[in-house]
């Protein structure tokens, strides 16, 4: 056993588990305290995981890999899991029953992301999958007598299961044509055999990307984002828009950049047209959109068409951009959602009016969720916009060989604008509008601090974009494309 | 004779018979028995391969299937059963109080 390789899934099973057992003999009183120590302690794990190594070799028969990617988005989750259990803590009095098992769930589902940022292998894959998207059917469910929440839950239920079979069914394409489960195997095998002749595998191959495609909600799988963005508790929707997205970004990366490598010429277009349509479909569904929750949706949609930009142009500078905007995204919306959560705190509603006048009810929630809208937005000089250039830049740099990129290209900018019009909104409702409620929204001490890392982020990577850039790059580099 | 073809056709015809179910259908029940229709389409195109092309990890993930189906319908009847609960019908059609 190489326990190096699994020392931090292993950390948060752990301690799910003792958590769990902890609330079984001795009943939690105070569950918002325990949801700040877990996050006190997913936080130090995040640091501790600094100092582990990369490994160069796949370990576990070859399923597992522990490479600098592996390692960046492992770190990812870890934050994201982190920032979720302080929302959690915050939004736990909202929950009527089974308070310590909303974040047991959520440590789980987190391991089974930390897996799936290592997984080399379709069993792997598939089994870390699934143990996320049940977490997740569950945690969206989870305010089980309010309606919004149970159809949320299944909604995410149906399509999750959908996904997960067509995954499956494609897996046992490749796998049983192939004769390898194996990433690595796989493109050896696929490199020496001419590929046109099997259809078998190009159904498989359309089948998992459908199934990838559901998790990162592209177009045309995206149905259930802003239905269930909307009807989830708030820290459950943190955790699809950020863990989720990017737990689905990494696999889907990992299957096609090393498995299904050598079949390029096949899925580069297909994911050049799902990057376009989400870009469009998830900028102008946008629009209209009142509820700030459902608009987040369908702006996670629009990212994941940016994101799919980078994945599409197939170069080193694409997987390094497809990084680098992940983890500036993810400080980005968990700040977005942490405002979010301590706002209905108070007022108890989601709509974007409730926002009116946020700056002076609580001017650092206001500040907060403005500069986060701006960032998902890209307007320099925040994180989000050096995040857009380098995906841009990336795609343009592949236009120079295939000149259908400049038309992504464009359709990307076109994005931007009209984004432009739906996060302003939420800034105008923030700065413009007033609203007859001036009482002073409460913010305790943790979401300040959670509050104030987010932004120091947004404007620091903004503004000093080196060291995530190098840890990109470096990471990129697992792939070995030029 | 019968090939690895017959398996997977037979095999192919279940995972479209799962999918017309979850298109057609309106009862939440139903759909979701289709959905288990979809994962055992795959087992036995996966048990279909292992015999045939020798590949002695797809009856391993057969096994992995069967498990996580098991946990799914655990979880997604809980789910349907607290949607009845609240609103006496399990028809996705209801399932329409989110909106713009």
């Amino acid at each position: 056993m190489n326990w190096y390789a699994i020392q931090l899934e292993c950390l948060l099973a752990i301690l799910a588990v003792v958590v769990l057992l902890t609330d079984a003999f001795r009943p939690v009183r105070d569950a918002r305290r325990i949801g700040l120590i877990l996050s006190a302690l997913v936080g130090l794990t995040l640091l501790y995981s600094f100092t582990m190594q990369p490994l160069g070799e796949a370990v576990f028969q070859g399923m597992y890999r522990l490479d600098t990617l592996a390692l960046f988005f492992k770190r990812l989750f870890l934050l994201a899991t982190a920032f979720v259990l302080l929302m959690s803590a915050e939004f736990v009095e909202r929950i009527e029953a089974g308070r310590v098992e909303f974040y047991v769930l959520l440590l789980l589902c987190a391991t089974g992301m930390l897996v799936l940022a290592s997984a080399n292998d379709f069993i792997l894959m598939f089994v870390a999958l699934e143990l996320v998207t049940i977490c997740f059917f569950v945690l969206t469910s989870y305010l089980r007598r309010q309606v919004p929440s149970l159809e949320a839950g299944t909604k995410y239920l149906i399509l999750g299961a959908l996904s997960s079979g067509l995954t499956v069914y494609g897996i046992a394409y490749l796998l049983g044509i192939t004769g390898t489960a194996n990433f690595e195997k796989l493109r050896a095998v696929l490199t020496e055999a001419p590929v046109g002749e099997a259809t078998g595998l190009w159904f498989g191959m359309v089948l998992v990307l459908a199934g990838l495609g559901f998790k990162i909600a592209s177009v045309p799988f995206q149905v259930w984002a802003p239905d269930v963005y909307q009807g989830a508790p708030t820290p459950v929707t943190a955790m699809l828009a950020v863990g989720s997205k990017a737990a689905g970004f990494v696999l889907l990366m990992r299957v096609l950049m090393t498995g299904l490598l050598p079949l390029e010429p096949v899925w580069g277009p297909v994911v050049l047209g799902l990057a376009g349509a989400s870009l469009v479909y998830g900028n102008l569904g946008a629009l209209p959109q009142r509820d700030i929750k459902r608009l987040l949706g369908y702006s996670s949609i629009g990212h994941a068409g940016y994101v799919l930009m980078g994945v599409a142009a197939v170069n080193a500078l694409g997987v390094a951009a497809v990084l680098f905007y992940h983890g500036q995204y993810a400080f980005t919306t968990l700040c977005a959602f942490l405002a979010i959560v301590a706002v209905t705190r108070v007022t108890g509603r989601d709509d974007i009016a409730s926002f009116a006048g946020l700056h002076r009810r609580a001017p650092i929630l206001g500040l907060a969720l403005f500069l986060a809208m701006m960032s998902l937005a890209g307007v320099p000089p925040l994180s989000g916009f050096f995040g857009k250039f380098q995906l841009f830049a990336a795609v343009i740099d592949r236009a120079q060989m295939d000149a259908r990129y400049y038309w992504l290209a464009g359709i990307g900018a076109a994005a931007v604008v009209v984004s432009l019009y739906f996060y302003l909104n939420v800034g105008r409702a923030i700065y413009m509008q007033s609203s007859d409620r001036t009482d002073a929204i409460p913010v305790s001490w943790p979401v300040r601090v959670g509050l104030w890392i987010c932004m120091g982020a947004m404007i620091g990577l903004g503004v000093y974009q080196r060291p995530l850039v190098d840890a990109a790059l470096q990471a990129a580099r697992v792939f070995g494309l030029e | 004779m019968v090939t690895l073809n017959h398996y997977l056709w037979v095999s192919g015809l279940l995972f479209a018979l799962g999918i017309a179910g979850i298109v057609l259908r309106r009862n939440a029940l139903v759909i979701f028995m289709a959905l288990e229709m979809n994962l055992n389409a795959a087992n036995l195109a996966l048990v279909a391969f292992a015999r045939y092309n020798h590949v002695v990890d797809a009856q391993v993930l057969v096994f992995f299937i069967i498990a996580i189906a098991a946990a799914e319908v655990a979880v997604g009847l809980a789910i349907i059963v607290a949607l009845f609960r609240r609103k006496q019908t399990v028809s996705v059609d209801e399932l329409n109080s989110m909106r713009l």
